[in-house]
């Protein structure tokens, strides 16, 4: 045999024998939301999972973002075509439950031999994903949103640091715009209606709906119309009219104009962190949210988004997603995702073990997310939000407080505009899963 | 009538010049009795037998099986029932949806909006189709590399042309909105709704004025050019010569593109707005098709969605018909 046809040999023998263990191993897909930087860091985590075993092969799929995840998946589903993993995000957390297209995530743990401890995770994650105390779902990336400013701007305006309370801040961002220091003292979010409202309200501790929020049941009805929100939102109308305040519009991400230069501030999510690191070419810092002068803020609310497992897969199957979540809780995976994203480590030995590597003495602003999420003993008004019917909801609420930003309507009259159009959706997700929580 | 209405459009695709049939095909037909033209001999030339029709049908009836009537029947059933999304509960509402949606102010506000959104696009691109056709014209110079010019807009994907004049128009970091701003608007529209009506109408019109212009240059350069000579022998001006003369020979083209222009504002501008403003700020410019789209697919209100695109599905045999019944008798298409 000419050597040219053994080693021709060999290589066809080398790749069936790779084949075969290619087969051997059960291959899950793990459909996400996560682009950009997140995306690679996905990308790497579940590398960093395929390497650390032989059995199982984690295969993820960028869907777009967390809507076209969960179009999607409904999609799939009823073609039968579903993966075994979805990553869908905080709000969406009723459609989930109650889709009867899932397996809870503390039952598949039990089943597959890796019971799953609620107690290790933190308090604001739990509230969140569990039911009776039973995890629905795998906590994944979970954020908070906090303060991020422009040290530069504000120390040429004569501050140190932002004010604490609203009371503060606000004339500290007036001031910026009006010595000129920046045409732009704040620039509004895009998912305002999580960091500006539904955190306002469990900061403050403010009841945004009855029955605990929803975590009681489905006749939940909004009262976020008749309490301190209204002055809320009176502060965002008047901060965007004189233009303290900018909303960034359609071509452009707010944060972007933060790293720019442009804007002096943001509320965002902690995971904003990536891009800020990346992108912001001045003295940057952040602080926790503001809240009300006498107040004694209470724990914020998480956002992000968990993992859920479906239905109509075989054992194999399960025991490869079982093991990919029993990664994903290890305290070394965590304190990895923590630090190479900025989302929140969501338990409590992850966060010690970051801590105790001295990682927040180099990055304090890294830590100022978790300890926010677990200031003081969660109250009604801040264990979490549990809204049938959320995206539209969420769709209306904020349709009627940009109303009021363009002078459309009064606040007062937004906020309940906004109410009542929530609760019609409200009403209607009972009509339809009534009998269930 | 419906079924005359592909005619035009035929006749017009085609240059204005009518379809001629190769002679092997013309043993397939009957003529009927006293065909005197072409055109209407077309008319009623039928098939000899009926499997070959049957078959040169099937495809697009199977396109249209597959990608209309299923869908159309399923929003239908959809329209009257409360769905979750994955489709584990479903409950049969009646009218329930239907009442909710005329009722709901936001759902008249956004009728409202999609009347003054088409009209001014369809009023927009007409104009200025008109405009660029009439002078490419009576441009000689050049005139192959003005058409290809304005003939561009046409290759861009909408998102990208939506995208691209949100971004221009951006009040922050748009060049164009720097612009106006530094003639002393106050562009916002972020913040203001109408600013945010005219950039998704500019948005809109700008995509489709290519569209108009090929069928308008088209319908110009088979107006009988003796005509026009004799006109300009007996004193008529290009401005006069276009406006007595060539605009009424063009009638049909005008009238097919009227129709065309609806259509597109009503249901193909989706990816436009969604691109431009995602119906905001408010709602400002969330069209009704856009409204189907954001409550199927954004918050995944089934039922309220599907209802909402019956009304469309009504709406739009409704305005073909009034369209051909009422404005098609204006046109004259003997000329």
């Amino acid at each position: 045999m000419r050597p040219i046809y053994r080693a021709l040999g060999i290589a066809a023998g080398l790749l069936l024998a790779g084949l075969g263990s290619a087969q051997a191993a059960t291959e899950i897909e793990f459909w996400h939301a996560m682009s950009g930087a997140l995306g690679e860091r996905v990308e790497e985590l579940v590398k960093k999972f395929n390497e650390s075993q032989k059995d199982f092969v984690v295969k993820p799929v960028a869907k777009g973002n967390y809507d076209e995840v969960l179009n999607a998946t409904i999609a799939a589903y009823r073609a039968k075509r579903q993966p075994e993993i979805v990553q869908s995000n905080e709000r969406s957390f009723l459609t989930m439950v109650n889709s009867g297209a899932i397996v809870p995530t503390s039952e598949l743990m039990a089943q597959q031999g890796h019971p799953i401890d609620v107690s290790k995770f933190i308090a604001p994650v739990v509230s969140y994903y569990a039911m009776d105390g039973k995890l629905q779902a795998m906590p994944f990336n979970s954020s908070t949103p906090i303060l991020f400013y422009n040290r530069d701007h504000f120390k040429a305006a004569g501050f140190d640091k932002p004010g604490a309370t609203w009371q503060e801040l606000e004339p500290q961002l007036d001031a910026i715009k009006a010595k000129g220091v920046s045409k732009c003292a704040m620039v509004l979010p895009g998912d305002y209606e999580w960091s500006f409202l539904e955190n306002y309200s469990a900061v403050n501790d403010i009841p945004y709906a009855t029955k605990r929020n929803g975590m009681d049941g489905l006749d939940t009805t909004f009262v976020f119309n008749k309490g301190k929100l209204v002055g809320q939102v009176e502060r965002m109308k008047r901060l965007v009219s004189s233009g303290v305040m900018q909303i960034a519009g359609q071509g452009i991400i707010p944060t972007q104009l933060f790293t720019s230069g442009e804007c002096s501030s943001i509320i965002a999510s902690t995971a904003a962190h990536a891009a800020v690191v990346a992108a912001a070419k001045f003295d940057w810092s952040a602080a926790e949210l503001p809240y009300e002068q006498g107040v004694t803020p209470k724990n914020s609310v998480i956002g992000g988004a968990a993992l859920w497992t479906l239905k109509g897969h075989t054992p194999e199957k399960y025991k490869a997603v079982a093991a990919f979540y029993d990664f994903l809780a290890k305290t070394d995976t965590q304190v990895w995702w923590h630090q190479a994203t900025g989302y929140v480590p969501v338990t409590t030995a992850a966060y010690e073990a970051a801590k105790a590597q001295g990682y927040y003495q180099k990055n304090p602003t890294r830590e100022i997310a978790v300890l926010q999420l677990m200031r003081g003993t969660p109250s009604d008004n801040s264990l979490g939000f549990r809204i049938g019917n959320s995206n539209q909801i969420n769709v209306a609420i904020m349709e009627e407080v940009s109303a009021a930003f363009l002078g459309k309507k009064p606040v007062q009259q937004a906020l309940d505009d906004a109410a009542t159009r929530g609760n019609e959706s409200l009403r209607r997700y009972e009509q339809l899963n009534a009998g269930k929580k | 009538m419906p079924g005359r209405s592909s005619t035009p459009a035929l006749s017009v695709a085609a240059g204005g010049g009518g379809l001629r049939l190769r002679q092997p095909f013309r043993r397939l037909f009957i003529r009927g009795a006293g065909g005197a033209s072409a055109e209407s001999g077309l008319k009623r030339a039928h098939f000899r037998e009926w499997r070959l029709p049957v078959w040169l049908l099937a495809p697009q009836l199977f396109i249209l099986l597959l990608f209309f009537f299923i869908p159309s029947a399923r929003a239908l059933i959809q329209a009257f029932q409360l769905t979750d999304p994955f489709g584990a509960t479903v409950k049969w509402v009646g009218f329930q949806n239907f009442e909710r949606l005329f009722s709901s102010s936001v759902y008249w506000s956004s009728a409202r909006v999609t009347v003054i959104f088409t009209l001014a696009q369809n009023v927009l691109t007409l104009s200025f189709a008109l405009l660029f056709a009439f002078a490419s014209n009576h441009i000689l110079r050049g005139r192959g590399a003005y058409r290809t010019v304005l003939l561009l807009p046409y290759a861009i994907a909408p998102a990208i042309a939506g995208i691209m004049l949100a971004f221009l128009f951006n009040p922050r970091v748009g060049p164009v909105a720097h612009m106006l701003q530094g003639l002393g608007l106050d562009w916002d529209p972020n913040r203001n709704s109408w600013h945010a009506l005219a950039l998704v109408v500019m948005a809109a019109s700008w995509k489709h004025i290519c569209y108009n212009y090929i069928f308008l240059v088209a319908a110009l350069l088979a107006v009988p050019q003796s005509i026009l000579e004799a006109a300009n022998i007996d004193g008529a001006g290009p401005i006069q010569r276009f406006l007595r003369i060539s605009m009424p020979m063009i009638a049909p083209t005008l009238f097919f593109l009227i129709v065309i222009n609806f259509v597109y504002g009503l249901f193909e501008t989706f990816a436009i707005i969604d691109a431009t403003t995602r119906g905001g700020p408010a709602g400002a410019t969330s069209i009704l098709v856009y409204k189907v789209y954001q409550d199927g697919f954004v918050t995944l209100d089934l039922g309220s969605s599907a209802a909402q695109s019956v009304v469309l599905m009504a709406l739009a045999l409704l305005l073909t018909f009034a369209q051909f019944r009422f404005v098609e008798r204006r046109v004259n298409y003997n000329v």
